[in-house]
């Protein structure tokens, strides 16, 4: 079983976020980054598919992100078990488009020939949820989403997946599949010294971003970054009491639309 | 009579044989050959004859009012057997005929009433011993009496067999005293009782029988001593001598950045931390040789009180059951760690060190259990999964709550308050070590504060490092997680070294102890004091005028790293007496060398055992019981731990929790 990983390097989760000058990006300044919290998951459960599999197998590690933090967190899965990893290096301003960071991404990893590919359900920092799906449509692989499960069964994939409420489905795909990892399905390992001594003869195959060449275009543009503002506004509603519930509902229907 | 008697001669050569099976036996002791050789281990002797003194042959550390009963036992026994050894060696000179002239007999009246008060102590000891064993017994001690670990016969076996000894002692001296009849024969006092007891033509054809089966049953003893219990006389004797004192506690460093830069070093080669026992030092083996099972050190575990899986006795022991097994029974012993040495009671130490504090032999714990803890961290990637969440924080933001490491001065902009800063100033008298607990925890930021009052009120020449300081890497190193330990170690002393200051004060006896004595391992040498200390120095020389305000009672909770780790008891206490008006300090049942654990030492502040009781809970319940309205602290984690049970106690509105720098601030 051939299994890439896709991890991404995100915010810390306590980190404080300002606006960059450029009001396209936070400062990264006050940043302290960490590994994305579901791709450790979905790390973690491609180690133990390979180790459930008697250690046949090969999970490679796929990253985008600036060269000079990003090894960091590369390091980092292959101390914990990866077996070599590829990082596509982008300077700033970094890729924010789903589309086409999946097809960098596809088109990086389409001679690979990947069982099976896992990632994050989504990244902490912007969110979209939909590289992992992408990825899977552009490489012509069966793909879930929101996984919290992962079986082998008669040469397919039987995966978990989390529904609303408290509702689960289990569904079958063949391979080769792509699926996104739901935080909470496992318990991502700790690197040990030994791990993170070996890492170090690990390869890395860098490849820069421009070098990739891909055809598509963003479907969408990150045009502000704006930061949340809680902001409180009193408006004195006078006159009769019928006048008063009158303009209530009305504001209760309009503009809080609570009714 | 003549001064020497006779002796037959084959008597000799079953003294030859006992001999020469008791060398053979003693090979065990050669079990520590296993062990790796303490590159850093020097013998002291001058230490080494004050320990053999003080802890070896006038036990001091059994003798403790908190056992009384196993002080008195065992002193009875023991000096019981001081005195019989002495009989027994100037008995061989009368009968060699050697140095007669100088020499009491067994009829001069003092050695006669000498010899007899021995073997009568002895006794009383051994029935002592058996009475505890099997009546009130502790439930420290071993459970099955007649199975020791690694010790043939178990506790009560040996004890039997040393009664019979004794009895058939007194035995043969009545026989001897029946059918020779000296004139002194009452000095023999117990003997000349027992020899009324019987017709001299009993006695007479007795006598022989008597004689032999004592000379045997001791012969046969002294053969096998290696093999059981009493192998402690030798054995603790002499890793009494050995143990530097000045190391306990010391966790030793790894190195692991030059293991790291070493191309040739393959990861699958090397051991990482203790599992195996060639792990282990051979002073970390003769420990647990040197172990008597008196059950002192688990008697005092915060751990083992609140029902944890942890008896350190048990820990040493496993290590000597699986050293033997190795090296007498040539039995495949892979690793200990796992089994018989579980996960889970290697993290319930909190590495508090009671339990080397009170060890009669000087047995040093507490780095033995970082070492297996290093192995299941640097080796098996396995700390407490709750520990590896604060572990990664601490590597991602350098602080164990993860916090942002840009926001680490926001405590002191957020109350207004200008922190000079080393980056700025480049030199100060004093580096003020705010500590991660102060720069981010709720409660220890009012500590912070509180320090930047009194630091400003006696207008101390301070700065501190802002953003730039991160974790000491306490908690990692004690979690077995030296690689972080070391990086942070390293980091933050290259930005010490950065700047020019007299000395380091923090609030925190973690970041006391480690910056203190252990950055020295790593070229990081600093005059490091303890707030304690800073502030006691600022009263006594008058650069603190405090008015005396307090009214209410307050208990001190020393904490483990400012007192059985560093010694220092008496300075927050004489900090928290000028503060005093009519409040009274009143000491906790357990307090200074005796205190026990909050229960966040040793990196247990991150994550729970979930076995029994709260120890902060227990130890909070103990200052309650005092009747005092506050309870003292003068430590970061005592400080959340003791609020958190105030608070789980429901006491937060008759009570408080209050480090001695707000105490002391409040008096300015």
């Amino acid at each position: 079983m051939k299994i890439g990983v896709l991890v991404k390097q995100v915010a810390g989760s306590e980190s404080p976020l300002r606006i960059d000058s450029n009001e396209k990006w936070v400062d990264e300044g006050s940043v302290d980054f960490a590994t994305n919290e579901s791709d450790s998951y979905a790390l973690e459960e491609a180690l133990q598919i390979i180790e459930r599999s008697g250690g046949e197998g090969e999970v490679v590690v796929i990253s985008m992100g600036p060269a000079d933090r990003t090894p960091k967190i590369i390091r980092e899965a292959l101390a914990k078990g990866g077996h070599r990893a590829i990082h596509i290096q982008e300077e700033a301003p970094y890729e924010t488009d789903p589309f086409m960071v999946a097809s960098i991404f596809a088109e990086s990893i389409k001679d690979e020939s990947f069982d099976l590919v896992l990632s994050g359900l989504q990244s902490d920092d912007l969110g979209s949820g939909q590289t992992g799906v992408i990825l899977g449509e552009l490489l012509g692989m069966s793909t879930a989403t929101l996984v919290m499960g992962v079986e082998l069964q008669d040469g397919k994939l039987r995966v978990k997946r989390e529904l609303e409420s408290g509702w689960f489905q289990w569904v079958t795909l063949p391979f080769p599949a792509c699926i996104t990892i739901q935080s909470g399905l496992n318990q991502p390992r700790y690197p040990s010294l030994k791990g993170i001594m070996g890492a170090k003869k690990k390869e890395i195959k860098s490849i820069a971003k421009g070098d990739i060449k891909v055809s598509g275009t963003p479907m969408q543009e990150f045009s502000k970054l704006y930061s949340h503002k809680a902001e409180k506004r009193t408006e004195m509603i006078e006159g009769s009491a019928d006048q008063i519930v009158e303009k209530m509902v009305d504001i209760f229907k309009k503009e809080i639309k609570a009714i | 009579m003549e001064a020497s008697h006779h002796v037959p001669v084959v008597l000799y050569l079953f003294a030859l044989i006992a001999i020469v099976v008791f060398i053979y036996n003693i090979r065990r002791f050669l079990a520590i050959r296993i062990g790796k050789s303490d590159p850093d281990y020097k013998i002291k002797i001058i230490p080494a004859i004050f320990n053999l003194i003080y802890f070896g042959i006038l036990q001091r550390r059994v003798f403790r009012i908190s056992n009384i009963y196993a002080a008195i036992m065992h002193f009875l026994i023991g000096f019981g057997f001081f005195i019989l050894l002495f009989a027994t060696t100037v008995d061989f000179f009368l009968a060699r005929g050697w140095f007669i002239e100088y020499l009491p007999n067994l009829d001069t009246p003092w050695f006669a009433v000498l010899n007899d008060t021995g073997g009568v102590m002895a006794l009383i000891g051994i029935l002592l011993a058996l009475y505890r064993r099997h009546f009130n017994k502790p439930k420290s001690l071993p459970q099955d009496a007649f199975k020791g670990r690694g010790n043939l016969l178990g506790d009560s076996g040996i004890l039997l067999y040393i009664l019979v000894l004794i009895i058939g002692g007194f035995l043969s001296e009545a026989a001897r005293l029946a059918i020779d009849m000296p004139s002194t024969a009452q000095y023999s006092w117990v003997g000349y009782q027992i020899s009324s007891l019987l017709s001299s033509e009993t006695w007479t054809a007795l006598e022989q029988y008597l004689w032999w089966s004592h000379a045997l049953l001791s012969f046969l003893i002294i053969a096998f001593i290696p093999n059981t219990k009493v192998f402690h006389t030798i054995v603790s004797t002499i890793n009494i001598a050995l143990t530097d004192r000045d190391l306990r506690g010391k966790v030793k460093p790894m190195f692991v950045s030059k293991l790291m830069e070493d191309p040739d070093m393959d990861p699958d080669e090397i051991s990482l931390g203790s599992t195996k026992l060639e792990d282990f030092t051979w002073k970390q083996l003769l420990d647990s040789i040197a172990c008597t099972e008196c059950g002192r050190c688990t008697d005092v575990c915060p751990a083992y009180n609140t029902d944890k899986p942890l008896s350190p006795m048990k820990i040493i022991t496993d290590i000597r059951q699986e050293l033997y097994d190795k090296y007498l029974n040539k039995k495949d012993v892979d690793g200990i760690v796992g089994k018989p040495i579980t996960e889970t009671e290697l993290w319930s130490c909190t590495t508090c060190g009671a339990c080397t504090e009170v060890c009669p032999v000087l047995i040093n714990h507490v780095p033995t259990f970082t070492d297996m803890r290093r192995y299941l961290v640097l080796s098996e990637g396995k700390p407490h999964p709750q520990a590896a969440d604060s572990l990664e924080k601490t590597m991602n933001t350098g602080n164990p709550w993860g916090f942002s490491k840009s926001e680490r001065t926001k405590w002191a902009s957020d109350a207004g308050i200008e922190l000079p800063l080393m980056s700025e100033k480049k030199e100060a008298d004093v580096l003020y070590w705010v500590g991660c607990a102060g720069s981010y925890d709720p409660r220890n930021q009012k500590i912070a504060k509180a320090m930047v009052k009194i630091l400003e009120s006696a207008n101390i020449d301070y700065a501190v490092l802002g953003n730039e300081e991160s974790c000491t890497g306490d908690s990692a190193r004690r979690l077995g997680e030296e690689y972080l330990f070391e990086t942070l170690a390293l980091q933050n002393i290259e930005t010490f070294n950065k700047y020019k200051f007299n000395k380091i004060i923090t609030p925190c006896p973690h970041c006391f102890h480690t910056i203190g004595n252990e950055y020295g391992d790593f070229e990081g040498n600093y005059e490091v004091q303890h707030h304690s200390q800073f502030i006691m120095e600022l009263i006594e020389s008058g650069k603190l005028k405090l008015n005396k305000y307090i009214d209410d009672n307050i208990t001190y909770h020393d904490a483990c790293y400012l007192g059985r780790h560093n010694g220092e008891y008496e300075a927050p206490r004489k900090v928290i007496n000028s503060v005093l008006k009519d409040g009274k300090l009143i000491e906790m049942e357990r307090n200074r060398k005796n205190s026990f654990c909050c229960g966040a030492g040793g990196g247990n502040m991150w994550y729970d055992i979930e076995d029994g009781e709260r120890i902060n809970n227990v130890r909070f319940q103990e200052a309650i019981d005092t009747g005092i309205d506050v309870v003292a602290t003068a430590c970061s984690f005592c400080t959340i731990m003791m609020d958190d049970a105030m608070k789980l106690k429901g006491k937060e509105d008759t009570m408080q929790v209050l480090d001695i720098a707000e105490m002391v601030a409040s008096a300015l």
